[in-house]
């Protein structure tokens, strides 16, 4: 789905961004991308739907090059959830808002109306909210809503929950989980939020200084200290807490499970 | 190449009173205005990319010119066929395009707006936005509130571009096409940007206003500034410098 062969990035030669990365993303995982402040997150996402270009290397996105297709070609293969909803709405309505991305890549009025329609009762929106004076969690669901409106294969999410309360950040993840599981999508998620990451993704890359630190599935990830420390990014608390535990608690990533292996040690009547 | 930042420099020119930078380059503006020789103009304009030269900003300055060419044009083409005065200088089946009047008003024009805006443009290379708001407080007594809604306005240009270009790659990423060459479709796509730009630049001055009043906004006076801004010999010469040379173009190029 997404392959980096050798990519580099920079606006200077001398600190690249990203430095000779290669990696590939298979169809239908679900990816976060995490790493500290300039680490090279949002550089990579950039560079997967076109709208940044590599300095050396190549971006395949389905097996277009980046270079050769322009982004708005690409919006088609690709759905981009930005941080802050403000920078995409711009229409009155939340139903000509949704609509604007279909318009814009050119698909057949009837079924943009059709598509539309559906996706609005999906989010549980409105059609007639006038979208800048809704709540930025409404905001975001709009935004969301009209990126999913054309069903993209792969879906981006930059720190897709910022500035969210927990109800409207489970209401966003659930969906968009239920898109990957149920209709493929696949997901990469830029965040800052380990246990967001731990609940939700199925794999991690680790940025650092723009090189990979490391790669793998996430609950492997979450319990390597060292590649986390390195990479200035915060464990989740709880696959901490059951690497702190010791090897009995090896397999314990969420609330759930260590209740059930706390129960089960103190069933034991062993200490902790 | 950002045409509003500072290029630090311990040349002349850096080291005037930003009060008397700002004086030089209007003094500078109007003698090239009240200019009336098209050779003349032209040396205004040369001699500010050199006076450039002395404080290392040469490159900004043919830049600049080259930018302000453009506008330039726009003025030249406009003067051109609208000025009537004169002899006929290019008829075409008997209809006079243009004229020897319109012509040389056309230079004229065209020349002066370069001459004259450049200095101004080129006074953020050699001065710092804080220094000549509070320059300007501290020494003509301008009140606060004023000097910051001009230092506000011009430091929030580079943000606003930023917020223009990370708006146009979300619009980008939803599939709008910028690089269309229908000029209708291209009017089409100013709604797209405008509305996002013109709705977070609201909320932007909304948080700016709340930030700048729980600082202290409203008690800061003339007195409040801890740097100085002393008047030197040096401002004093610029300033005569630059009267005198309007008096010669009023004398001699009028």
């Amino acid at each position: 789905m997404i392959r980096f062969e050798n990519v580099t990035f920079g606006y200077s030669e001398k600190r690249p961004i990203l430095d000779d990365l290669t990696f590939h993303i298979e169809k239908g995982d679900f990816v976060a991308l995490i790493g500290a402040n300039g680490a090279g997150k949002s550089t990579i996402s950039r560079l997967t739907n076109g709208l940044l270009h590599p300095t050396r290397g190549h971006v395949y996105l389905n097996g277009k090059d980046t270079l050769k297709t322009p982004s708005s070609a690409l919006a088609r293969d690709c759905g981009f959830l930005f941080q802050n909803p403000d920078r995409q709405i711009c229409e009155n309505t939340v139903k000509d808002e949704i609509a604007f991305s279909m318009k814009a890549q050119g698909w057949p009025t009837d079924e943009i109306e059709g598509r539309v329609d559906r996706i609005i009762k999906t989010f549980d929106l409105d059609p007639e909210w006038f979208p800048f004076s809704r709540s930025r969690g409404e905001r975001q669901r709009i935004a969301l809503a009209s990126v999913l409106v054309c069903e993209p294969g792969l879906l981006i999410l930059d720190e897709p929950t910022t500035g969210l309360d927990y109800l409207e950040c489970i209401r966003i993840m659930d969906y968009v989980t239920r898109l990957n599981k149920e209709k493929g999508t696949t997901i990469l998620m830029v965040s800052h939020d380990m246990e967001l990451v731990q609940s939700y993704a199925r794999n991690v890359l680790v940025l650092n200084h723009g090189k990979i630190l490391g790669q793998g599935p996430t609950n492997e990830i979450m319990k390597n200290m060292d590649v986390l420390k390195k990479a200035r990014v915060l464990p989740a608390q709880i696959p901490e807490l059951a690497l702190r535990f010791g090897d009995e608690f090896k397999d314990v990533f969420t609330v759930e499970e260590m209740l059930d292996a706390l129960r089960a040690k103190a069933g034991k009547g062993g200490a902790l | 190449m950002n045409l509003l930042n500072y290029v630090p420099g311990d040349s002349f020119l850096h080291r005037l009173n930003p009060v008397t930078k700002l004086l030089a380059a209007f003094l500078y503006g109007i003698a090239a205005i009240i200019c009336n020789n098209v050779f003349a103009e032209i040396g205004f304009i040369v001699l500010m990319i050199l006076i450039s030269a002395t404080a290392g900003i040469a490159k900004r300055a043919l830049f600049l010119t080259r930018n302000l060419m453009l506008l330039g044009l726009i003025m030249f083409v406009i003067q051109l066929f609208f000025v009537r005065t004169g002899d006929p200088l290019c008829v075409i089946g008997g209809f006079v395009l243009f004229t020897t009047g319109g012509l040389k008003s056309a230079l004229l024009l065209s020349l002066r707006v370069i001459a004259a805006m450049l200095p101004l443009m080129l006074l953020f290379a050699i001065t710092q936005m804080n220094d000549l708001c509070n320059a300007l407080v501290k020494r003509v007594h301008l009140p606060y509130r004023y000097a910051f809604i001009v230092t506000t306005a011009f430091r929030f240009v580079p943000i606003f571009a930023t917020e223009f270009h990370d708006i146009q790659d979300a619009q980008k990423a939803r599939g709008v096409d910028f690089d269309t060459k229908n000029i209708f479709r291209k009017l089409q796509l100013i709604a797209p940007l405008c509305v996002p730009l013109l709705v977070s630049s609201l909320k932007k001055v909304d948080v700016s206003a709340m930030s700048a009043e729980m600082r202290g906004f409203e008690l800061r006076g003339y007195k409040s500034g801890y740097k100085e801004y002393p008047f030197g010999a040096r401002d004093l010469i610029t300033v005569l410098v630059l009267i005198g040379l309007i008096v010669v173009t009023a004398l001699f190029l009028k």
